[in-house]
C-alpha cells in the first residue's frame, strides 16, 4: 500500500470535501497571482528605472510649471567635463489624443539631441538615431498606443495636442518600443514642437522635466543635491527626484493601488490557510479510528505524518494550479496594460509570481497540514480506536 | 412546532474549531469586502455631489480638463449672450483660473506629494458654486490670501488656518490661508481657492482656464451646450455631470476592479461555508434522525441547517466589519486620487456608513443561505430509520 494509494483514497473518500476545498481555495489564489504580479511588476520595473541612473528635475512648485530653455546650459555647466552626468534632456507635455477621441496619449517632446543617449533603455539602432535626427517629425512610439490605434512602422500619424495651443502635428512613427515601462509612451522631436508653438506666436520654449543621465550612483545624488541647491532662490525653483521616486509621485496618487494590491495579497492568504487548516481538521476528526486502525497494524508515526501533510499539500497544490493558471493564462491573453492606468498598466504575469504564488501554496499547504499531522504522528492507538466517531 | 434560535446557536459551539475557523474565513473576505466598498462609494460620493444638472462649464476648444484649457476674456464675455443663464442681476458666470501645486500628504509624513488643484474664483464662483460654503473668513481681494477645502485641509501639509503656501509662475508669492470652505463632500473640497485677478498676476497670465455657468430652473442643459459649441460662440461645454464622468474614468476601472475581487472572495466563501456544513450534517446525522423521528419535517430539519449557516456567516461578518473599522481607526482612512486628465487629486475618506455594513451583511447573509442549501437538503433527505440504526 503506498502512500500515493492512501492519498488518492482519502481524497476519494469525500470527494464534495475536496472539490468544494480546491475551489474554495483556488478563487483567492487566481486573486493573489493577480496581486502578486502587480507588486512584481513594479518591482521590476523600480529595479530597471534605479539601474538607469536618470534624474528628473521640475519645479518646486509643480508639474505643470514650466521651466525655461536656458536652464539646460545652466545644469550642464555644473559638470562641464562630464564627470558624473552623461547627457541632459528636456521634456515638454503634449497631451496629444488622436482626433476625435478622448483618451490622452502620455506624449512628450523630448530634445533631439540627447534623448537617444538619456533613454537608452528605449534602445535606439544606429540607423534609428540617424533617422530621428534627420526626420522633424519623427516619433518614437511605445509598443501598446501603436497596437491600441493599428498603427504600424513607418504610418504617418496626427496627434491633437489638449494644452493650449492646441496644436494638431503629424508624426511619423520611427521606432516601436517595447520595453517595459515606455510601452504606453509618445516621444516626439521638442524643436519640431517648439517651432510649432513660436509659428502660432506662443512664449518661449520651455520643459516641465530635465532628464539627466548620470554616470553613477554616487552622482546621481550629488547633482540631486548640486542641481536644487544651484535654483534655490531663483525665479525657478527646482525639486530632483530619482526616476523611481518620480514615478512613485504618479503612481500614489491613483489611489496607493501597489499597496492596496499588497493588503489583498495578505488577506488572500490568510483566507487561503483557514480554508485549507479547516478542511485538514475536519477530516483528521472523521479518520481518527481509521489512522489509529494503521497504527495498530504497524504504520510507523512518521508515515502517518506523511499521509497527513501529504493530503494537505495535494489539496493546496490542486487549488493553486486552478487558481493560477488560468488566471495566469487569462491575463496574458487580455494584458491590462492595454486600457489600464499607470500602475495596472505595467501588470504582466511573470515566472516570478507564478512561482511565488505556487510557494505560497505549497507553504499554506504544509502549514495547514502540520497541527494535524503532529496530533496523527501521536495518536494513542487504543485511545483512538475506542473512540465514537 | 418549530426549533428555537439558541438550539442552533449551541449547536456552532460544538465544534469550536471548525467554526471559529469558517468565522474567520467570512470575517476576512467581509473585512475586505467593506473597505474596498467604503473605497468604491466614498468616491462615487464624492463625483455624485459634483455632478451638478444646473451648472455647465466652459473650456477653450479642443481641451478636456480645466486646468489645460485658456479662455481669453473676449470668449468668456461672448457667454453673456446665452439667455439661458441664471441671473441676480448678473448673468450667473464665474470665470476661473486653474493651476496646481504640489503639497505633501499628512498620511504618511509628507514623504509623497499630491497634486492640489488651485482655482482662481471671482464672487461669482460663491453664486454658481451653490453648495460651496464658507467655514470661517474668505479671501481677500487686496492681499495675498487663499481659503482651503476641508479636505485638502486634512490631506496635505501647509494648509491649516495661518500657514502659508507659495504659488506663482515662479512660486514666489506667498498665500496665506485665511478659511475653510465646504462643498457637501464633493471633489472641490480638495481644491485651494484664491482672488482670480490676484493669482492671475501671479502666475503671469490675462487668460482664464474656464468658466462655469449656473443655469435658470428649467433651462435646457443640452441645448446650451449645442449653443456654446457654434456657431456663435464656438467654445467647449459640458455639464458638470459629464466633466466628472470623463474625469472619472479610471475611477471606474478601479470600481470594476473591486469588485471582481470582492466577487471572487465572496465565492470562495460560499465554498468555504459550504464545506463547513456539509461536515456538519454528517457529523449530526443520528441528531437529524432522532429530530425527524420526534416529529420534524424534512422542511424544517432543512430551515434549521440554513439559519445555522446564517448565523456562522454574520458571526463572521460582524467581526469582519469590527475589523474593518478597527483598521480604519488605526491606519487612517483618508485616500485621494487622480483625477484622468486633469492632473490633480481629489482627496476623500472611507466611513463605513450604516449603508455599507447594511450591504456588507446582506452579502455575507446571502453567502450562508448559498453556502448551506446543498447540505441542508442533504440533512433533509436523511431517513430516519436507516440513520438510528447507523453504528
Amino acid at each position: 500500500m503506498t502512500l500515493g494509494y492512501v492519498l488518492m483514497q482519502n481524497l476519494r473518500r469525500n470527494r464534495m470535501r475536496t472539490a468544494l476545498t480546491v475551489i474554495a481555495f483556488a478563487l483567492p489564489m487566481a486573486v493573489f497571482v493577480a496581486a502578486i504580479s502587480l507588486v512584481v511588476a513594479l518591482i521590476q520595473l523600480n529595479a530597471s528605472l534605479a539601474r538607469e541612473l536618470r534624474l528628473a528635475v521640475r519645479s518646486k512648485i509643480t508639474l505643470t510649471n514650466y521651466l525655461p530653455e536656458r536652464m539646460r546650459k545652466d545644469i550642464e555647466g555644473i559638470d562641464p567635463q562630464r564627470q558624473r552626468l552623461t547627457a541632459v534632456c528636456g521634456m515638454r507635455w503634449f497631451g496629444g489624443r488622436v482626433p476625435n477621441t478622448q483618451n490622452v496619449i502620455q506624449s512628450l517632446g523630448a530634445d533631439p539631441d540627447t534623448f537617444p543617449a538619456v533613454f537608452s533603455d528605449v534602445g535606439m539602432t544606429e540607423a534609428e538615431i540617424e533617422q530621428w535626427n534627420r526626420e522633424r517629425v519623427a516619433a518614437v512610439v511605445g509598443k501598446n498606443i501603436v497596437e491600441q490605434h493599428n498603427w504600424k512602422l513607418g504610418d504617418r500619424v496626427t496627434l491633437e495636442s489638449t494644452v493650449p495651443p492646441y496644436l494638431a502635428l503629424e508624426f511619423r512613427i520611427i521606432k516601436v518600443v517595447s520595453t517595459p515601462g515606455r510601452t504606453n509612451g509618445f516621444y516626439l522631436r521638442r524643436d519640431y514642437f517648439e517651432e510649432a508653438r513660436k509659428a502660432g506666436g506662443f512664449d518661449a520654449p520651455a520643459c516641465n522635466v530635465f532628464w539627466i543621465k548620470c554616470n553613477s550612483v554616487e552622482s546621481l545624488h550629488s547633482l540631486q543635491a548640486d542641481i536644487d541647491a544651484l535654483f534655490a532662490n531663483s525665479p525657478n525653483e527646482t525639486r530632483s527626484f530619482d526616476e523611481n521616486a518620480f514615478i512613485a509621485t504618479f503612481t500614489q496618487a491613483v489611489g496607493d493601488l501597489p499597496g492596496l494590491m499588497r493588503g489583498m495579497a495578505i488577506v488572500v492568504v490568510c483566507i487561503v490557510a483557514l480554508v485549507a487548516g479547516n478542511t485538514m481538521m475536519m477530516s483528521f476528526r472523521e479518520r481518527i479510528r481509521e489512522l489509529a486502525v494503521f497504527k495498530a497494524i504497524g504504520f510507523q508515526s512518521w508515515r502517518l505524518f506523511l499521509i497527513v501533510i501529504a493530503e494537505s499539500l495535494t489539496l493546496a497544490i490542486a487549488g493553486a494550479v486552478l487558481g493560477i493558471v488560468p488566471t495566469a493564462t487569462a491575463l496574458s491573453i487580455f494584458p491590462p496594460s492595454k486600457f489600464g492606468p499607470l500602475p495596472i498598466a505595467s501588470l504582466a504575469i511573470s515566472p516570478i509570481a507564478i512561482g511565488v504564488s505556487f510557494g505560497i501554496a505549497v507553504l499554506v499547504g504544509l502549514l495547514a497540514g502540520l497541527w494535524p499531522a503532529y496530533q496523527a504522528a501521536r495518536l494513542d492507538t487504543v485511545s483512538a480506536l475506542r473512540k465514537v466517531a | 412546532m418549530t426549533l428555537t434560535l439558541s438550539y442552533h446557536w449551541r449547536n456552532l459551539f460544538v465544534r469550536k474549531t471548525t467554526t471559529a475557523l469558517t468565522v474567520l474565513v467570512i470575517a476576512a473576505v467581509v473585512g475586505t469586502f467593506t473597505w474596498l466598498l467604503g473605497f468604491v462609494v466614498a468616491l462615487s460620493d464624492s463625483l455624485a455631489v459634483a455632478a451638478d444638472p444646473r451648472k455647465v462649464i466652459v473650456m477653450q476648444r479642443g481641451s478636456i480638463s480645466e486646468t489645460n484649457s485658456a479662455l481669453p476674456p473676449e470668449d468668456f464675455n461672448k457667454l453673456m449672450q446665452i439667455s439661458e443663464v441664471a441671473s441676480d442681476g448678473q448673468p450667473l458666470i464665474s470665470p476661473e483660473m486653474m493651476v496646481q501645486v504640489s503639497l505633501a500628504r499628512v498620511r504618511d509624513g509628507g514623504t509623497t506629494q499630491a497634486n492640489v488643484a488651485v482655482r482662481g474664483v471671482t464672487e461669482a464662483a460663491f453664486k454658481v458654486h451653490r453648495n460651496v460654503k464658507l467655514l470661517g473668513a474668505a479671501f481677500s481681494t487686496g492681499a495675498p490670501e487663499i481659503i482651503v477645502g476641508r479636505k485638502a485641509a486634512q490631506q496635505f501639509q501647509g494648509l491649516q488656518i495661518g500657514q502659508s503656501i507659495r504659488l506663482g509662475f515662479s512660486g514666489t508669492r506667498e498665500y496665506k490661508v485665511v478659511g475653510y470652505f465646504s462643498a457637501a463632500g464633493g471633489p472641490m473640497e480638495s481644491e485651494i481657492w484664491g482672488y482670480l485677478p490676484s493669482l492671475q498676476s501671479a502666475y503671469g497670465r490675462t487668460v482664464y482656464s474656464a468658466a462655469s455657468l449656473r443655469l435658470a430652473d428649467g433651462a435646457d442643459a443640452a441645448a446650451v451646450v449645442k449653443q456654446i459649441d457654434g456657431p456663435a460662440i464656438q467654445l467647449e461645454a459640458m455639464t458638470e455631470s459629464e466633466y466628472w464622468q470623463n474625469q472619472s474614468s479610471n475611477v471606474r476601472f478601479y470600481q470594476a476592479v473591486c469588485y471582481v475581487l470582492v466577487g471572487m472572495m465572496s465565492l470562495a466563501a460560499v465554498f468555504s461555508v459550504a464545506n463547513t456544513m456539509f461536515s456538519t450534517v454528517a457529523g449530526r446525522t443520528r441528531e437529524i434522525a432522532m429530530l425527524r423521528t420526534i416529529g420534524f419535517s424534512p422542511g424544517q430539519v432543512r430551515l434549521g441547517f440554513v439559519i445555522e449557516s446564517v448565523l456562522l456567516s454574520l458571526v463572521g461578518g460582524a467581526i469582519g466589519c469590527a475589523g474593518c473599522a478597527a483598521y480604519l481607526a488605526i491606519m487612517g482612512n483618508t485616500k485621494d486620487m487622480f483625477g484622468a486628465s486633469n492632473f490633480t487629486t481629489i482627496a476623500f475618506e472611507i466611513h463605513l456608513t450604516p449603508l455599507i455594513i447594511a450591504g456588507a451583511m446582506l452579502m455575507v447573509a446571502i453567502v450562508g443561505v448559498l453556502g448551506s442549501l446543498a447540505p441542508a437538503s442533504r440533512a433533509a433527505r436523511i431517513q430516519a430509520i436507516a440513520a438510528l440504526r447507523e453504528p
